[in-house]
């Protein structure tokens, strides 16, 4: 058991959300009290599962940690290849976290099909994990894919009312980036094949390998496109605020808090290394979307009447600013980016919640359904004072360490205009957030109805106060994060520079 | 040469006993049909009982050639042999409760299933023209008969004269191209094609045209696919099942050793964009025509003449490394197709009448194993990662891609795109619409459910370990004659 624990402890944390998911297929399907139950018990195991990744993980290493490595397809070189660097490390105790939250919220507010809506989240669970942890290419798009099933049936089955629509939408989108990277990745495995006699998927192989021109070019924007989708980058938003409105809330936190993050993360891990040639040439065109999707994410979050929906075109704008930070390409704005990840997982799984809970009371999201509620829900109110805070960046919580180490660094690189630019969509975004804040809980009482709203119960409280405390402590200490970030980020751009210099030789 | 048909020798008898078990066991049916009735119920079992026989002689076959070179059992015959056996107890299986739904558990269906596939395993196994062709027309009369079936339905007596014509038609053409062979060559067996110089003559280009024309029937490949969706629809449902995946793999063989043998250096370019122009059609069609579609079958059809375009794309590869990666296609394909048929038996109660998805809402409740098998085998079909299906097309893409054919993967992921669209829209009512009718779907059988278990466990089993089959397909895909190095 001690040796299991030590030498394979990530694949117990990645697989042990299926494994939950598999017992559960065994219950009947009456059992809904017990499924949500070992849903979360599941989730929570797995969280426990984690944080040795945290206490154990070395800090003075840029390299990956918890490898381990099983041949899988030996005779073309395709392997269970896991391991974890700073980056990954905190997504996956980002997602382990976010998973038993989304579940707890769920647990007074999902009575539709809940065996099944267990199954789903802890299928998604392992998708999200796996993406995360997978130095095999094969093995990564085997994750990456599993990821859209349970996605799609969260938004299709316990959705909203337009549902169907957001969910076809939502899959035709990834799917259709995510298919050119197919290509792309059989393509690098036979370049390899070719260049050295051998087969292999694994990623650091497949570092090795260069290219020029317009192949390069082609295969970057391969990956580059799979990822844009999911951020998303500018224009490629589209599905965006239609999956998340229609989204159940438990599904938008996951959706907001890592699966956006995944397209920031593959990009790192994979589309920079891969081709930084073309990286480079393009990173102004990734800053310039991103400073886009900033202001736009921002102007039309202003204009918006929904709640979700405000809160989803924050994310755009948000996003963008994470995009700014990666086409910068300084330690400090990478690292910025990283950060801001996470403090966005958390800000605004948070805000996602919470508006789930005023939804699941009054039915409505419009936000002229509300105002000065404050009164009648306190706790509720302020939880989401404290998570709009930490989504505008206010000193001495976690948003403001991400955003300033982002401005900082993209100020030093040489596209300094990006951060004048992005500086006003962080004053843009307090200004749509506080509005929202003002005009739901403090503006002069409107409905009668409003009257008779419960304040948060002790489920929802537990949910949304975990998100806060740690918002607190990203905010007091950002250095426990960015000290297991910048080894990770340094040790990208060192190879992303050692191959840069590889491929100008002819 | 006329001695070896007159002598038979031991070694030729053995090489045959897997087709003698087949035959034996559908004259076993029909003389229990005709003198003791009572015995109906056994049927699917000595039906059962005749495939297993003809596997288990098929696998202790002694290896080499027969029938003074006609007759072949290889590695590669025993695969397909194999696959082609899968095929045929997952469709007994399903079989038997649908004929009793159906209230028409005749003993002509088995006799005729094991008839049917008895052809397509001559098909496999035939090294000479005028053998595949005799396998070709015993499938082709036997699954005629099972179009037809269901005799006072007026679906059913259509989707059978239709096939007929049709397929009388892809007979015609596949006789010509023989005819032709034969006149270019002096012999009827394909390694007589393999002779310098051959290739070059248009009696040979005519007659692989030929050849081309009728298997594409065969594999409902467009433009040869136009029978498929009104035969699906008016055929018992275990027939399409079996007759969706093993004579199109047969077909496709078939065409691999013939043109392995004609073109032993590489298959001229003018061929391999004819190819490559019907894989691109086939799979641009069936996969739009299937969006429009509202019943179950048809829409399986359409996309069964997607999956054949995919799979085409193996055979503008050629070569061993092209067939290996059409036998770990077809693989896949069989546990996801028969699957989706087997689902689509299992959730419709009145089998005489047309099978609109629309009746499937709510299926996922109510018969919630069934649709749960039936949503995965689409999920397959459309190659999401983790099942068969992905496994299938990562091959084919993979062989492609090396052969520097990158518009033709292009062309084929796209379509996959397209493809999620139809099979999406199926899950969607299967789980996300509430039901219409009052009548819930009927009660799974055992036999349903083992079918559909199967199916299930084989998905998962090439989706998540497919290490082993690629392995298998590629030592059975080296057997090829002629196959290059």
């Amino acid at each position: 058991m001690d040796a299991l624990l030590r030498d394979h402890l990530l694949t117990l944390v990645v697989f042990l959300p299926a494994a939950g998911a598999a017992l559960l297929l065994f219950f009947p399907h009456s059992a809904r009290i017990a499924a949500r139950n070992v849903a979360l018990g599941v989730s929570l195991v797995a969280l426990a599962a984690s944080l040795p990744l945290w206490t154990r993980f070395a800090l003075d290493q840029g390299g990956f940690q918890f490898r381990e490595k099983i041949a899988w397809i030996p005779q073309l070189g395709i392997s269970y290849a896991i391991g974890i660097d700073g980056i990954s490390l905190l997504l996956v105790l980002l997602t382990t976290v976010l998973t038993p939250v989304s579940l707890l919220f769920s647990l007074t507010h999902v009575e539709k099909e809940v065996r099944g809506f267990s199954i789903a989240f802890l299928v998604l669970e392992t998708g999200m994990l796996g993406s995360l942890v997978a130095l095999d290419l094969a093995l990564f798009y085997v994750f990456w894919e599993v990821m859209l099933v349970p996605m799609y049936f969260i938004i299709g089955i316990w959705g909203g009312p337009r549902r169907i629509y957001a969910s076809m939408k939502f899959f035709l989108f990834t799917m259709a980036g995510s298919l050119l990277m197919f290509l792309a990745i059989l393509f690098l495995a036979i370049r390899y094949h070719a260049a050295t006699g051998g087969w292999s998927f694994a990623l650091e192989d497949l570092y090795r390998l260069t290219f020029t021109g317009s192949t390069e070019t082609l295969l970057f924007l391969a990956f580059a496109l799979a990822f844009a989708i999911k951020v998303p980058v500018f224009p490629l938003h589209t599905w965006l605020p239609d999956a998340h409105t229609e989204a159940p809330t438990a599904g938008s936190i996951i959706l907001a808090g890592v699966l956006l993050k995944l397209g920031v993360y593959g990009y790192l891990r994979f589309a920079l290394p891969l081709f930084p040639g073309a990286a480079m040439r393009f990173a102004p065109w990734l800053g310039v979307l991103g400073v886009i999707g900033v202001v736009y994410g921002a102007l039309v979050a202003w204009a918006q009447h929904d709640m979700k929906r405000l809160v989803a075109y924050s994310s755009v704008s948000h996003l963008g600013l994470v995009v700014i930070g990666v086409g910068a390409f300084t330690t400090m704005s990478l690292s910025g980016s990283v950060l801001q990840m996470i403090n966005h997982g958390l800000s605004t799984g948070a805000l996602f919640l919470l508006v789930g809970v005023l939804y699941e009371r009054r039915h409505t999201r419009e936000i002229d359904a509300y105002g000065g509620v404050a009164a009648v829900v306190p706790v509720t109110t302020a939880l989401f004072l404290i998570a709009t805070l930490s989504s505008i960046g206010l000193p001495g919580l976690n948003g403001f360490v991400g955003e300033f180490t982002i401005l900082l660094g993209t100020w030093l690189s040489p596209h300094r205009w990006w951060a004048i630019a992005a500086a006003t969509g962080v004053i843009l975004s307090a200004v749509y957030m506080l509005t929202l804040v003002q005009r739901v809980f403090w503006s002069p009482f409107a409905h009668e109805e409003n009257r008779k709203l419960t304040d948060v119960r002790p489920s929802e409280f537990i949910a949304a106060a975990t998100l806060v405390v740690l918002m607190v402590w990203i905010g007091v200490r950002p250095n426990d994060l960015l000290d297991r970030i910048r080894p990770a980020v340094e040790s990208l751009q060192k190879s992303v520079a050692a191959k840069q210099i590889a491929e100008a030789q002819p | 040469m006329t001695e070896h048909f007159v002598h038979f020798t031991h070694a030729d008898l053995l090489s045959i006993a897997p087709e003698i078990a087949l035959a034996a066991a559908g004259c076993l049916i029909l003389l229990i049909e005709g003198f003791a009735p009572a015995l109906r119920r056994w049927f699917a079992t000595i039906a059962l009982g005749g495939i297993a026989g003809s596997l288990y002689f098929l696998v202790n076959a002694p290896p080499g050639t027969t029938f003074g070179g006609r007759y072949d059992t290889s590695p590669l015959t025993v695969f397909v042999g194999l696959f082609l056996g899968a095929a045929a107890v997952l469709a007994l299986l399903v079989a038997r409760p649908y004929l009793e739904r159906s209230g028409e558990e005749r003993g002509e269906f088995y006799a005729l299933l094991l008839w049917g596939h008895l052809g397509v395993c001559l098909m496999t196994r035939g090294l000479d023209l005028l053998i595949i062709f005799i396998g070709l027309e015993t499938l082709s009369l036997s699954f005629y008969v099972l179009a037809g079936f269901f005799r006072r339905v007026a679906a059913s007596s259509e989707a059978g004269l239709k096939y007929f014509l049709t397929g009388a038609f892809g007979s015609a053409f596949t006789l010509y191209g023989v005819a032709l062979l034969f006149g270019a060559s002096g012999g009827t067996r394909i390694d007589e094609l393999a002779r310098p110089g051959l290739a070059d003559s248009s009696a040979v280009t005519f007659g692989l045209l030929f050849l081309l024309v009728g298997f594409g029937f065969k594999m409902s490949l467009a433009p040869f696919h136009a029978w498929a969706p009104d035969v699906y629809q008016g055929m018992p449902t275990p027939a399409v099942a079996y007759l969706s995946v093993a004579p199109k793999g047969a077909a496709l063989l078939v065409l691999f050793r013939v043109f392995s043998a004609v073109f032993e250096n590489g298959m001229p370019d003018r061929f391999r964009a004819g190819i490559a122009a019907l894989a691109i059609l086939s799979m641009t069609l069936g996969n739009v025509v299937a969006l429009a579609q509202r019943d179950a079958k048809r829409l399986l059809a359409y996309s069964g003449i997607a999956q054949m375009g995919y799979v085409t794309i193996a055979l503008v590869v050629f070569g061993r490394e092209g067939l290996a990666a059409a036998l770990v296609f077809f693989c896949a394909y069989l546990v996801s197709n028969v699957g989706a048929f087997a689902a689509v038996s299992a959730l419709y109660r009145d089998e005489t009448k047309p099978h609109p998805i629309a009746m499937l809402a709510g299926a996922g409740r109510r018969a919630p194993f069934a649709a749960a098998v039936f949503a995965l085998c689409l999920f397959s079909l459309a190659g999401i990662p983790a099942t068969a299906g992905f496994i299938g097309k990562f091959f084919l893409f993979k062989a492609a891609l090396e052969k520097g054919l990158y518009t033709l993967a292009l062309i084929g992921v796209a379509n996959s795109l397209v493809s999620i669209g139809y099979y999406l829209k199926v899950v969607y009512i299967l789980y996300m619409r509430d039901p219409v009718e009052t009548e819930a779907p009927p009660v799974l059988a055992p036999a349903d459910r083992l079918a559909l278990a199967l199916c299930a466990a084989g998905i998962f089993a090439i989706g998540v370990f497919p290490s082993t089959l690629w392995e298998v397909a590629r030592r059975a895909a080296a057997t090829l004659p002629f196959g290059g190095p």
